[in-house]
């Protein structure tokens, strides 16, 4: 007799899934940016720990792959990286953002909705266990996108990718129980490569303009 | 003759290591060399063959059809004039020392490694393993934008990252939805992503998912692309990034963005009818069009100017691929003359950079006297890409202009409109640059950069004018079978 029954599987797969949302509702209000990166590698385990589950409840073994992955590159390796550049750049606070803290958690909001409303029509497609967290993944990708856009500096706007990718790396699980393993290590090299040139470049920027203040990035307009 | 493919994908990641390795200026030109020549053969055996046979394949990883090999003969020769015209502008930064030689042998290695994985792109058959190497191209494609390190480069190689990685990210999306929907047909496995396989059973796939997936696709590979209004990366990239990585960028790169669209348009196509694909296609190109052509007139900056001409020709391409039917043969056949165009057009562009070390077009007026391999060049670049005959892009305009008539007239109108703008104003500024009142002098370029150069562009017209009056027979079998790809039940004409 299976440990779970799928229904039970299922509530918990969910719990994952809303975990990870609620970790990027935290990310867009907070404004330390240590703590954003901290609160990124939270998402982290939480999408680990999903993954796991789904890979137990399934015995699919490749996303335990997967999810050591994570562990390894998005709560040890990728932080340890951006702590190094916070660091050494000396910025600690976002004090101007493009949309103030209230209006962007409204807005997450409104994404959430709209991720459910796009999904609705496919949601049914999924595997039983796992389908409610496709919508739940899309919203994660439309929030680490506008926290993208929302924030100015260069690690925040970093942060919203690697939520992108947290987002898209739940999608994939729940959406299809994984891509092939080949597929999973290729794009986590790409997360690693991007993470580490992505690095190069604040540095450079701080170097050249005093700052990783992206709105401070004006000679090139029409 | 399945070394043909190998050697394709493989040469160019074999020179950028050994590149770095060696790190000796005259034993990189050589391998540069070497690459250049078998990139340009390797490309033309696989051509040769998929003609031939109908497609080639390398074990079940590497697997190239018509529209694959189209793509091969276009980055292969594009990429050959390219790696040679490096050679040239890059020895000549090195002979100024604007680089160092250990910066001189990274930036070949990057450029390689850019080549291969545009290649490796090309060539693949699984659909998330094509967005794995075009992720990695646009990596290393970012590191070349910045490679100057100035202000100016690393404000646009930041934009680039960031754009970029959004769009590839939103592509993934679009990816994992294909998936999802593919493998309740063809199982948990690598088989649910193969091209092949999504066009024998796309038309038992999901089809709201597949609307999804495309949309997503469209949106992530048209950042990469450079369609409006996700275009904003491009002119910046264009212009800061060294002159042979804008020509690249320009007649690689988003050709090969194109080309993953394309890739799911013929899924989406099959699943729901060409219908839906044509119309987001059709109006993201107009937007394209009408962008870059009001762009024009108000440049001062010769390199911005052919980075605007390459979001005008990008979409004129994927509107001929919009609207169908004879559209498919033309927006082909544009990717093709656009790349050799507009590559020609930036070896021209980088000649007058390392001669004025500025880019500011008034400047550099009159150049056909003056230098006459540039002037040549972006005369004749300019010529061809305003559309003029006897060049192909003036064939393929005309046969998108006759394709949108009998099948949406009112797309035929404003095609013609705005078309009718770019070409006055791209010609006006092209012909000041060329033919004007000569202007400052500048310091003349290295005997050994002429040389490479020269080649470069000798090739690309060479190249142009071979195809600009008829279609050659091989070509023409190819564009056939993209055409019947697209066309489901027409026969090409």
């Amino acid at each position: 007799m299976p440990l779970f029954s799928p229904h039970i599987g299922s509530q918990i797969v969910d719990l994952g899934s809303a975990l990870l949302l609620l970790t990027c509702f935290a990310i867009v209000a907070q404004r330390r940016l240590s703590a954003c990166v901290d609160l990124f590698a939270l998402q982290s385990v939480f999408l680990a720990l999903t993954a796991s589950l789904v890979a137990f409840l399934t015995g699919i073994h490749h996303i335990y792959i997967a999810a050591a992955l994570t562990i390894i590159i998005k709560v040890v390796v990728i932080p340890r990286i951006l702590k190094n550049v916070i660091e050494r750049l000396n910025v600690s606070r976002e004090l101007m953002m493009n949309v103030n803290v209230p209006t962007g958690l409204l807005i997450c909001g409104a994404l959430v909705i709209l991720a459910f409303f796009i999904t609705q029509p496919i949601i049914p497609l999924g595997f039983l266990l796992t389908r409610d967290s496709l919508a739940i993944a899309l919203a994660i990708v439309l929030i680490g996108f506008f926290t993208m856009i929302a924030r100015k500096k260069a690690v925040t706007q970093v942060i919203g990718f690697l939520v992108m990718e947290n987002g898209l790396f739940l999608g994939a699980t729940a959406a299809a129980y994984g891509m092939p393993l080949i597929v999973e290590l290729g794009v986590f090299f790409d997360v690693l490569v991007g993470a580490l040139i992505v690095g190069i470049y604040s540095h450079r920027l701080q170097d050249a303009f005093d700052s990783v203040d992206t709105s401070k990035l004006t000679t090139l307009r029409e | 003759m399945t070394w043909s493919l190998v050697l394709l994908v493989s040469t160019p990641v074999v020179a950028g290591f050994v590149s770095l390795l060696v790190g000796q200026r005259r034993a990189i030109e050589v391998l540069q060399c070497v690459q250049a020549g078998a990139m340009l053969v390797a490309a033309a055996l696989v051509a040769e063959r998929v003609v031939a046979t109908g497609g080639v394949s390398a074990g079940n990883f590497l697997v190239s059809d018509s529209l694959s090999a189209w793509l091969d003969l276009i980055v292969g020769v594009v990429g050959s004039t390219g790696t040679l015209f490096a050679v040239g502008y890059m020895g000549e930064e090195l002979d100024r020392a604007h680089v160092s030689l250990r910066r001189y042998s990274q930036f070949f290695c990057l450029f390689d490694l850019y080549l291969a994985a545009m290649l490796l792109a090309i060539n693949i058959e699984n659909i998330a393993i094509m967005w794995i190497a075009i992720e990695g191209s646009t990596l290393s494609a970012a590191l070349l934008i910045g490679f100057d390190r100035s202000k100016a480069a690393l404000e646009a190689g930041w934009k680039y990252v960031i754009l970029s990685s959004v769009g590839i990210a939103l592509a993934l999306f679009g990816t994992i939805l294909i998936y999802y929907s593919s493998e309740h047909v063809l199982g948990v496995s690598s088989e649910a992503l193969r091209w092949s396989q999504l066009y024998q059973t796309a038309e038992r796939l999901n089809p709201t998912a597949i609307k999804i997936a495309f949309i997503f696709a469209l949106i992530g590979y048209g950042t990469k692309a450079g369609i409006a209004p996700m275009h904003t990366w491009l002119p910046d990239a264009h212009a800061e990034a060294p002159t042979p990585v804008s020509a690249m960028l320009s007649a690689n790169m988003l050709t090969l963005a194109v080309y993953a669209i394309l890739r799911f348009k013929a899924v989406t196509d099959r699943s729901v009818g060409s219908e839906f694909t044509g119309k987001l296609i059709i109006g993201l190109a107009l937007l394209s069009l009408a962008v870059s052509a009001t762009f024009f007139l108000v440049q001062r900056d010769y390199k911005r100017l052919f980075a605007y001409s390459s979001i005008e020709h990008i979409g004129i391409a994927l509107l001929g691929f919009g609207i169908g039917g004879l559209g498919i043969f033309a927006g082909a056949w544009h990717l093709m003359n656009h790349a050799l165009a507009k590559s020609m057009a930036f070896y021209g562009a980088g000649l007058v950079f390392l001669r004025h070390n500025h880019r500011l077009l008034d400047r550099v007026t009159g150049l056909l006297g003056r230098m006459p391999v540039a002037g040549i060049a972006i005369l004749v670049a300019g010529v061809a890409l305003a559309g003029m005959p006897p060049f192909g892009l003036f064939t393929s305009e005309v046969l998108i202009v006759a394709g949108a008539y009998t099948a949406r007239p009112e797309v035929a109108y404003v095609f013609l409109a705005l078309l009718a703008l770019a070409f006055a104003t791209l010609l006006f500024q092209v012909l000041r640059m060329a033919l004007g009142a000569p202007g400052e002098a500048g310091t003349a370029v290295g005997g050994q950069c002429r040389v490479f150069t020269s080649t470069a562009v000798g090739i690309n017209i060479v190249a142009l004018g071979m195809i600009g009056l008829q279609v050659p027979s091989g070509l023409g079998t190819l564009l056939a079978s993209i055409v019947k790809m697209f066309n489901l039940g027409i026969e090409a004409p």
